[in-house]
């Protein structure tokens, strides 16, 4: 598929443009070995051109993010994978003509992630649907990781649509990203509120000359649809919903935040959705219902999946109202209080715990903690210190609370169970 | 130098020290770009939390239109900008 969108391109067609080299489409014939191949790249440019070298070619592809080495032997196992590229030329030419899956990992929250199968089918559902004509000439910048599922979108959409794709490393500072993506003229970009958010701060990034701004990953807020707009007026302003488990869901491009309530009664490209206990589920029947290696089904019977988001219906919208499960995501990375609770009321000092989200304007939410100290403070700042230091060999930065309250005491429900109070969004 | 000034300097600082283990060495200047001044992202995020528990508001949610400041001197004058409008 991939390489028939490639073929039906003149020779001197840009691919990829990426610091100031221009892969063209007569460059990229060359295939590769087929069988199961894991792929760990961190060269944006080696890694896309391996994708495109490995669809329908190899049987089953592997795409890992930067990951420790024992985690990757343990996924590579799961997935059924021989082998291992870890540099372009690994590539070995080869022939084929297969319906390749693909296989992305979840961005779990702790230990080893998950692993999802998909097929071009399930990746470029909602890539056609959000996408410009083709021809139109978008020239798609790429901030997200390509292994990643949203950067997968992005590389779908320039590729099927036949237009060039910028490159960006995520290693490079996202100024030094900025320029390369304005040097190359890129007028579609999409990434998650909290990095657009980083952009509408970065010097530079209101030169871009967006046509099309496409959030997702996080929920969206109308103060960052409000700066977008008036940053970038000739862009059209696209939010997604979309997750390794459920697939591409839909997309919304009516300028407000959640989405309509008619999704609910007419599925959106034929991804059905409904609410269920107030989170919302979705039924997209191309996306493998269960992790690979594993019996763990994620979709019942009927193929819904429970994307563990609270959904609050208000009249003809539905709104995001965080994680079911208190989870909290601070800049897409999510953190579960239980966790930090733990780590906190392993500090001597510490009696009680408890650890809420607040909403954040730069990563949409933040930790914060209440703590009932086991004895009254002598000097409070100190505690706190303490606490902060101790938090800081324990956790990740984005999991440490940002704000240490000492309380007298914490409202524990009848259960004896901490009462949480929502989700903060 | 204004309160808020004074408050904003001086919560910098101690969130670059719980970021980085030492106090900065030097306090950035009004055109010094935020994202570069010594705080991340993240960093940034935190700092708009204590901020909020001292001034007891976040004119990122309060202001009614949307803004995010490019430089350490925009930053510092939207929260002087937004105090003096609370009056």
């Amino acid at each position: 598929m991939l390489r028939a969108a490639l073929r039906s391109r003149p020779a001197d067609s840009p691919v990829f443009l990426h610091k100031g080299e221009t892969v063209r489409a007569g460059a990229l014939t060359r295939t590769a070995a087929g069988g199961r191949v894991a792929l760990r790249l961190d060269d944006p440019l080696a890694l896309a051109r391996a994708i495109l070298a490995l669809d329908g070619v190899a049987e089953r592809v592997l795409l890992l993010p930067s990951l420790p080495d024992d985690i990757i032997a343990a996924l590579m196992a799961q997935a059924g994978i021989d082998r291992l590229i870890r540099s372009e030329s690994e590539n070995i030419p080869g022939d084929g003509e297969v319906e390749t899956d693909w296989i992305l990992a979840t961005s779990g929250t702790t230990g080893t992630p998950k692993l999802v199968r998909h097929s071009l089918a399930s990746l470029t559902r909602l890539t056609r649907l959000a996408g410009p004509d083709r021809g139109g000439g978008p020239r798609w910048g790429l901030l997200y990781d390509l292994t990643r599922f949203a950067g997968l979108q992005v590389f779908l959409q320039a590729l099927l649509g036949g237009t060039p794709l910028i490159l960006t490393d995520g290693r490079d500072p996202l100024p030094q990203r900025v320029a390369e993506l304005a040097a190359a003229g890129c007028t579609a970009l999409s990434a998650t509120p909290t990095l657009w958010r980083k952009l509408l701060m970065t010097p530079g990034a209101e030169t871009l000359p967006l046509r099309q701004v496409t959030l997702g990953g996080e929920i969206v807020d109308s103060a960052i649809l409000a700066a977008l707009r008036e940053r970038y007026p000739a862009a059209r302003i696209t939010h997604v919903y979309a997750s390794t488990e459920a697939g591409a869901a839909f997309s919304v491009t009516d300028g407000a935040v959640g989405f309509p309530a008619f999704y609910l009664a007419e599925p959106p490209k034929g991804v059905a959705l409904a609410i269920r206990e107030g989170r919302l589920f979705v039924r997209n029947t191309l996306v493998d219902p269960a992790y690979l290696g594993g019996e763990r089904r994620f979709a019942d019977a009927q193929g819904y999946v429970d994307t563990g988001d609270s959904v609050i219906l208000s009249g003809d919208r539905v709104y995001f109202a965080g994680r079911e499960d208190g989870c909290i995501n601070v800049g897409g990375n999510k953190v579960h209080p239980e966790e930090v609770e733990a780590v906190l009321l392993s500090h001597p000092q510490v009696a009680l715990a408890r650890v809420a989200a607040r909403r954040n304007p730069i990563t949409g939410q933040i930790v914060t903690a209440d703590i009932v100290p086991a004895t009254p403070p002598a000097d409070p700042a100190a505690l706190r210190k303490s606490i902060e230091a101790h938090c800081a060999g324990r956790l990740e930065p984005f999991k440490r609370p940002a704000l240490i309250r000492l309380v007298e005491d914490l409202n524990i429900g009848a259960s004896g169970k901490l009462a949480r109070s929502g989700s903060g969004a | 130098m204004t309160p808020i000034r004074q408050t904003i300097l001086a919560t910098y600082a101690e969130v670059v020290e719980s970021q980085s283990g030492a106090r900065p060495a030097a306090l950035p200047d009004d055109g010094a770009v935020l994202l570069e001044s010594g705080l991340d992202s993240l960093g940034f995020a935190i700092l708009v939390t204590r901020l909020e528990e001292s001034f007891g508001f976040d004119p990122f949610v309060e202001s009614s239109e949307a803004y995010y400041p490019v430089t350490f001197g925009d930053f510092i004058g939207f929260y002087e900008a937004h105090a003096a409008k609370r009056g």
